[in-house]
């Protein structure tokens, strides 16, 4: 049950807010948006978050850089944008012992913006080291309450160079799911590997994760706004062709529906989902029109972990309201069972 | 880990975006009036009362409000007055207008017709003046009926002068003839009451006076007026005889605290109150000056259940002028006007303009704050937020108090 229903016995939620609570302008809410920024070791993630800090468009972002294997390295590579204090928390692969870090990091950000002790920023972006498995961290801000209530991932990031790319796509099983689980991905270091081989990375990376915009950093940079942009949603479109069983332990699919669903067979399949086959549910995302809202529903599920739903005040595209789920899986998770899935559980009817 | 950052500033914006700002010609030092006219031919029309002398209001064209237009800034008869306070219902502008002394004119209210706004033209004038009276300090007027006001009276006299004030009702409907049908003061109060004098707040706690100040009539409860009495605390007034008000309930926070209850805002469609105290002393030397939420399911008896967050006092005190609560959007009923029962967005002088979600009425969350610069110019070197108002496009108006005249924003959250 959500907050908004076990006060509404006390404090009815008035007549602007749906059953969620207070429908919310974007996803984010009032939290505080967070970019990860993932990627392979030395694919140029450290220039890239430098070239956003300097940018206009990057000004009040705080960053927090994992240093694993990079000590020194990366804090004097992003210094000139900071001044003074420059706490050092720890060091480690963030997907294991620095969990409790992370929390603490992130949570005296917030303490210490409030007491003046930082100066006001708008965002977090938080760097990983090359080695770091982003499902972990995602689980961390999605699953510690101190934390969701706070933060949002705005979007993960997912940096590729041209040079290594490949390699790495092939070797690291990491490094092929910090791709299918980016909300954007760039591409680096094209002058080195060349045209050609950049457009093969790009079909691979197109093979693991076809719907997420692809850029291609010049000179270490993109369009702050790439960076930046809200929305963590695949754009409106036509849906993309499920991905092609590429790589053999991952799969992308988008399930679309024409009508509102109910919120009840919604959970109930999500919810079995998550708990039956959650260690091979990376990352479900969508926006959905559900029975009784207005405005549509976000749902966001990392492995066992569904975040609470935000109803959002009006639809992006007012004239497609039907919802998408999009879908990232590993451990042969496909399409059809997911399908069967809510089909069965559309089928059982009002309980 | 490590954690890079910016330079330290104190100007601080979350979850708002600037989009207009307007120093009004120069006389950018703002009252608790703003009130939005739609006007015939579909302007929108922001009416802001100044805070002192030498102006008196201001009408501001925010249709669009990244382009916000001066329409029409008049002056004050004299020095020695203010307006602070005005309302609009339709075409019709009511101003408060109080004296610095007793005894003094003009000590009342004004209507005008305001149907061109470039050229406001007085219809009608109520006298509130008296050898014991400043006038009006503040009023309320949405129904095109009735002003309901914070106002001394040629009638009236006071134990203390500090308490000149209290509510009077005045049946405008005959513009030209107001008159006054009901009022209310706290028993003890005027000399010549069957009742004790009042006990006054001693020191350490401030003496601020015991009168009225907000006097919010909602069309979901016409009969109820919701009414701040700054040391008296608030009173829920029963108005179903205008004649004769009688109390519902009363809440009093002080001592311990130093008074000066502000506003009452009703959320009727989720059984709260959303209450202020006003900051009146510079340095947050009468802090803390809050925002509580209070449990308004039984009416006589009001409970509070929280206050919003504030930020650090030891941040604030010593930016210059003042730090505390003070005005709220107030869900004035008229076209125009955003109705919010879940988003409460509150003035703290100089700690900005400050949103709160109290979805959650027993932890409310601040979900933005927009704590500009100080103005060029400004006095005690730091901003003072005064007044807020939103439209109902959710475009916010905020006003300083001192010099920075209108800053319009929009909501992120």
């Amino acid at each position: 049950m959500t907050d908004a229903a076990i006060l509404a016995g006390v404090f009815p939620a008035g007549a602007a807010a749906g059953p969620f609570g207070r429908r919310q302008r974007r996803p984010r809410g009032a939290r505080m948006p967070v970019i990860l920024v993932t990627g392979f070791l030395g694919a140029g993630k450290t220039t890239l978050v430098k070239a956003l800090l300097e940018s206009e468009a990057g000004r009040d972002t705080a960053v927090v850089v994992n240093e694993f294997g990079e000590i020194g390295i990366d804090q004097a590579l992003l210094a000139p944008a900071a001044e003074g204090k420059v706490a050092l928390l720890g060091n480690g692969c963030l997907c294991c012992a620095v969990r409790s870090d992370l929390e603490e990091t992130f949570r005296a950000l917030l303490h210490d913006r409030a007491r003046g002790a930082v100066p006001p920023f708008q965002r977090v972006v938080l760097e990983l080291s090359g080695a770091d498995d982003p499902m972990p961290v995602l689980q961390t801000f999605l699953g510690e309450r101190s934390l969701a209530r706070e933060y949002h991932v705005q979007a993960i990031i997912a940096v590729a160079d041209a040079a290594t790319g490949r390699a790495a796509l092939r070797d690291a099983p990491e490094a092929r799911r910090q791709i299918a689980i980016a909300d954007r991905i760039v591409t680096s270091k094209a002058d080195l590997a060349g045209a050609a081989e950049t457009a093969r990375l790009a079909a691979e990376i197109r093979a693991i994760n076809p719907d997420a915009p692809l850029a291609e950093a010049r000179l270490g940079m993109v369009d702050p706004d790439f960076l930046l942009a809200e929305s963590s949603l695949p754009p409106p479109g036509p849906l993309q062709a499920d991905a092609p069983r590429h790589a053999a332990d991952l799969a992308t699919f988008t399930l679309g529906f024409d009508r509102p669903l109910p919120w009840r067979g919604l959970t109930a399949t999500l919810g079995l989902l998550c708990e039956m086959r959650g260690a091979d549910l990376l990352r479900a995302k969508g926006l959905l029109a559900v029975e009784g809202c207005r405005g549509p529903v976000v749902v966001h599920a990392v492995r066992h972990l569904l975040h609470p739903p935000v109803e959002l005040e009006a639809w992006p595209d007012p004239q497609r309201r039907c919802s998408r789920l999009v879908f990232i899986t590993s451990g042969g998770l496909a399409r059809a069972p997911v399908e069967a899935l809510f089909r069965a559980v559309a089928a059982l009817g009002p309980p | 880990m490590s954690i890079a950052r910016a330079e330290t500033r104190h100007a601080a914006t979350w979850n708002f975006r600037l989009i207009g700002q307007h120093e009004l010609n120069g006389f950018g030092g703002m009252g608790e009036g703003l009130s939005m006219q739609i006007a015939k031919d579909g302007r929108r029309i922001l009416w802001a009362a100044h805070e002192s002398a030498p102006k008196n209001f201001t009408a501001i064209d925010v249709s669009d409000p990244r382009n916000p237009k001066v329409v029409v800034q008049t002056d004050l008869p004299h020095r020695d007055m203010r307006s602070n306070s005005l309302e609009t219902a339709g075409d019709i502008m009511a101003v408060a207008y109080q004296t610095k002394r007793a005894d003094m004119q003009p000590a009342g209210f004004e209507l005008f017709d305001i149907s061109t706004p470039e050229a406001p033209r007085s219809i009608g004038f109520f006298d509130a003046s008296g050898p014991y009276s400043r006038g009006v300090h503040q009023l309320w007027f949405c129904d095109g009926e009735y002003v309901h006001m914070a106002a001394g009276a040629r009638d009236f006299q006071p134990h203390d002068m500090k308490d000149d004030q209290f509510y009077r009702i005045v049946d405008v409907r005959n513009p030209s003839k107001p008159e006054e049908v009901g009022r209310w003061w706290m028993p003890g109060q005027r000399v010549g009451d069957n009742a004790p004098k009042l006990e006054r707040h001693r020191e350490p706690i401030i003496d601020s006076g015991f009168r009225a100040h907000n006097t919010n009539v909602y069309p979901q409860r016409p009969d109820r007026c919701y009414l701040g009495y700054l040391d008296g605390g608030m009173f829920i007034l029963d108005i179903s005889d205008k004649s004769l008000p009688t109390v519902v309930s009363r809440w009093d926070n002080s001592p311990p605290y130093h008074g000066f209850t502000h506003t009452i805002l009703p959320l009727f469609g989720r059984d709260l109150y959303v209450v202020t105290d006003e900051s009146t002393v510079d340095n947050a030397e009468d802090w803390p000056k809050l925002v509580w939420i209070m449990d308004a399911r039984d009416e006589r008896n009001p409970v509070p259940i929280a206050t919003c967050p504030m930020p650090p006092v030891a941040e604030f005190k010593n930016r210059g002028g003042r730090f505390g609560a003070h005005n709220l959007h107030e869900n004035v009923p008229v076209p125009g006007c955003w109705q919010s029962e879940n988003i409460i967005l509150g003035t703290f002088f100089n700690g900005g303009l400050r949103a709160f979600d109290i979805s959650d009425p027993y932890r409310p969350a601040e979900v933005g704050h927009f704590v500009p610069e100080a103005p060029r110019g400004s006095p005690m070197g730091s901003i003072q937020i005064n007044d807020v108002f939103v439209d109902d496009r959710g475009v916010v108006f905020c006003v300083d108090r001192a010099i920075g005249g209108l800053y319009i924003l929009e909501m992120e959250f």
